[in-house]
């Protein structure tokens, strides 16, 4: 077992019997810490692993959000109808927002998707046909029910972010030991050398755009549940930067790296609230400390994902 | 078939400034081509050409009979062209073994949906190419730097890896730029060897080298290059001896500091 697989291990343990010792003040923390967990994770398929300078993925999460509150309340889908949608509507969203900025490079690229996230949170204060409720957002979003039973309690809904957060973890761990993740990396490394070696690069950026805006649509729509209502607020251009700080303060693609950086930018907020404003100056410092004393993040990510064979052979050639 | 490569009349300007003018140059599979010039002669901007990363206003380039200019890189890639880079392109923070998976990545077979599941088929064809990464970490001897990432290797190996990486695709055509450059004595022996082992494969091997020793104990066929003309053709000895040729490299001062 290597050192990622017992850091996983432990994390899922831990987070499995949380619910179990937290009150219920807390347990809304951790609800809060498993979405934001995932919206990040799929932040860092974009930005950690393909390189792509995305500041808008509050849009993602956004959409996904939105479409469960909106087919609910406005068009009375239960709740787990709503699901399908909340992760595709984002995905066609991502493909048609960045595929005609694919091609930009990094800081063009990243102005873009700041527009984007802009012109996004105007669209939804405005209330377009009257179905985004205008800058109150919607209230109402019903409970979740599988079955006949309804999963409203705090500790159902922390599960089914826990369910989330297993899924993307798991599609985070299948992709990289993919022919499509490793795109991903060479391309982020070497542009040149990635395309010499045959792969096309736009395609590629644009899977990760479509991959990353399917989980945080999937997130958005668990956070709606959780509060059961959305507004603009949640889904504006200061979300998207926290989830890109996040993923360049906790380490590109390292599992643990993007653990620590949700955990301090949106968990350790909440244990110190009674220090009120001040607690923003330590995280802006921290953050730019962060970056000049570890630029790779505070737990950079380890490159080495080959067939275990092959490591074992390596270890017999030493 | 005849030729793996044929360049055409093939012209390229830089605002106006003409960079490689009207080069016509064959290469026939398992043949050894060196591309030789003072500096700044257009060879790096032919092999560029060739690649898809420039595309040349005048002039065509075939690969096995089909037209590819103004092709896109990796199109020209999928195909069976690979090159390494003269000032080495590596993904510096990731392993050889991941080096040089990235070969592979036009003759694996997997879609977009494998990256979530991970089926059957994306198990055997991920146990296809690991071995191909494992032979050809053999025959490079980079196995005992399987793991390591490639930016702390010696400047040799790194050489290697590149060469490796390219070998992986199954090409047909393999573009060197420069890849004794940076070398000592021995391991310009041990690549030339290399060379001539992968050129018995029936791959087609185009290079660009300033080691004059190298080059004429190596190549079958070679085409001097000098302000982006070409100023001589022929066999290495013929080549060698060409007044033209000595006259181009004694009028530069710059190509002996090179090799």
């Amino acid at each position: 077992m290597n050192k990622n697989t017992i850091i996983a291990l432990t994390f899922i343990i831990v987070m499995a019997f949380f619910p179990l010792i937290a009150d219920s003040a807390w347990l809304g923390i951790g609800i809060t810490f498993l979405i934001f967990a995932c919206v990040a994770f799929s932040q860092d398929i974009i930005l950690g692993r393909a390189g792509i300078f995305n500041m808008g993925h509050a849009i993602f999460f956004g959409i996904g959000a939105y479409a469960t509150a909106i087919l609910n309340v406005q068009f009375g889908f239960e709740i787990i109808a709503t699901i399908p949608f909340a992760i595709i509507l984002p995905v066609i969203a991502a493909i048609v927002l960045a595929g005609p900025i694919i091609h930009l490079r990094g800081d063009y690229l990243l102005v873009a998707t700041i527009g984007f996230n802009i012109i996004f949170e105007q669209v939804l204060k405005n209330n377009p046909g009257d179905i985004t409720g205008g800058p109150n957002g919607i209230f109402g979003i019903d409970v979740v029910r599988v079955f006949g039973y309804e999963l409203f309690s705090d500790t159902a809904i922390y599960y089914i972010a826990f369910g989330l957060l297993l899924i993307t973890l798991l599609i985070i761990r299948n992709l990289d030991n993919s022919r499509y993740g490793r795109a991903l990396f060479y391309i982020n490394k070497d542009e040149i050398a990635a395309k010499s070696m045959g792969i096309n690069i736009p395609y590629y950026k644009l899977f990760a755009f479509a991959l990353g805006a399917a989980i945080a649509g999937a997130a958005g729509s668990v956070f709606a549940i959780q509060y059961s209502a959305v507004s603009p607020e949640s889904f504006n251009f200061m979300q998207s930067v926290m989830f890109f700080a996040i993923v360049l303060v906790g380490g590109s693609a390292s599992l643990p790296g993007v653990l620590i950086g949700t955990f301090v930018m949106f968990v350790l907020p909440e244990l110190f609230t009674e220090f009120n404003e001040a607690r923003y100056l330590i995280f802006g410092a921290a953050m730019v400390l962060t970056m000049v004393l570890r630029p790779n993040g505070v737990w950079p990510a380890s490159f080495g994902n080959i067939p275990k064979y092959l490591k074992e052979k390596v270890k017999g050639a030493k | 078939m005849k030729y793996v490569l044929e360049i055409e009349n093939v012209s390229k300007f830089f605002h106006g400034l003409v960079a490689i003018d009207d080069l016509t140059i064959r290469v026939k599979p398992g043949q050894i081509y060196g591309i030789i010039g003072p500096n700044g002669a257009g060879k790096t901007t032919l092999f560029n050409c060739v690649t898809g990363i420039y595309v040349p206003e005048r002039g065509s380039i075939k690969y096995k009979g089909e037209n590819i200019t103004g092709m896109a890189p990796h199109k020209i890639a999928e195909r069976g062209i690979l090159r390494t880079f003269q000032n080495i392109r590596l993904f510096k923070e990731m392993s050889v073994a991941e080096n040089i998976m990235a070969g592979t990545h036009t003759k694996s077979k997997q879609k977009w949906y494998h990256s979530i599941f991970h089926t059957s088929f994306y198990k055997e064809d991920e146990k296809i190419h690991w071995k191909k990464v494992e032979e050809l970490m053999e025959f490079f001897g980079l196995t005992k730097f399987a793991t390591t990432a490639t930016q702390d290797l010696p400047y040799g190996a790194q050489r290697k890896v590149e060469m490796a990486r390219a070998l992986a695709a199954d090409p047909e055509l393999l573009i060197l730029d420069e890849p004794a450059a940076g070398l000592n004595e021995n391991e310009t022996i041990e690549l030339t060897e290399i060379i001539r082992k992968i050129s018995q494969l029936d791959i087609g091997i185009m290079m660009i080298e300033h080691d004059m020793d190298m080059v004429m104990n190596l190549t079958d066929y070679i085409t001097v290059i000098n302000f982006g003309k070409e100023i001589s053709q022929g066999l290495p000895n013929f080549v060698q001896d060409d007044p033209r040729v000595i006259e181009a490299y004694i009028g530069s001062d710059d190509d002996e500091d090179e090799a």
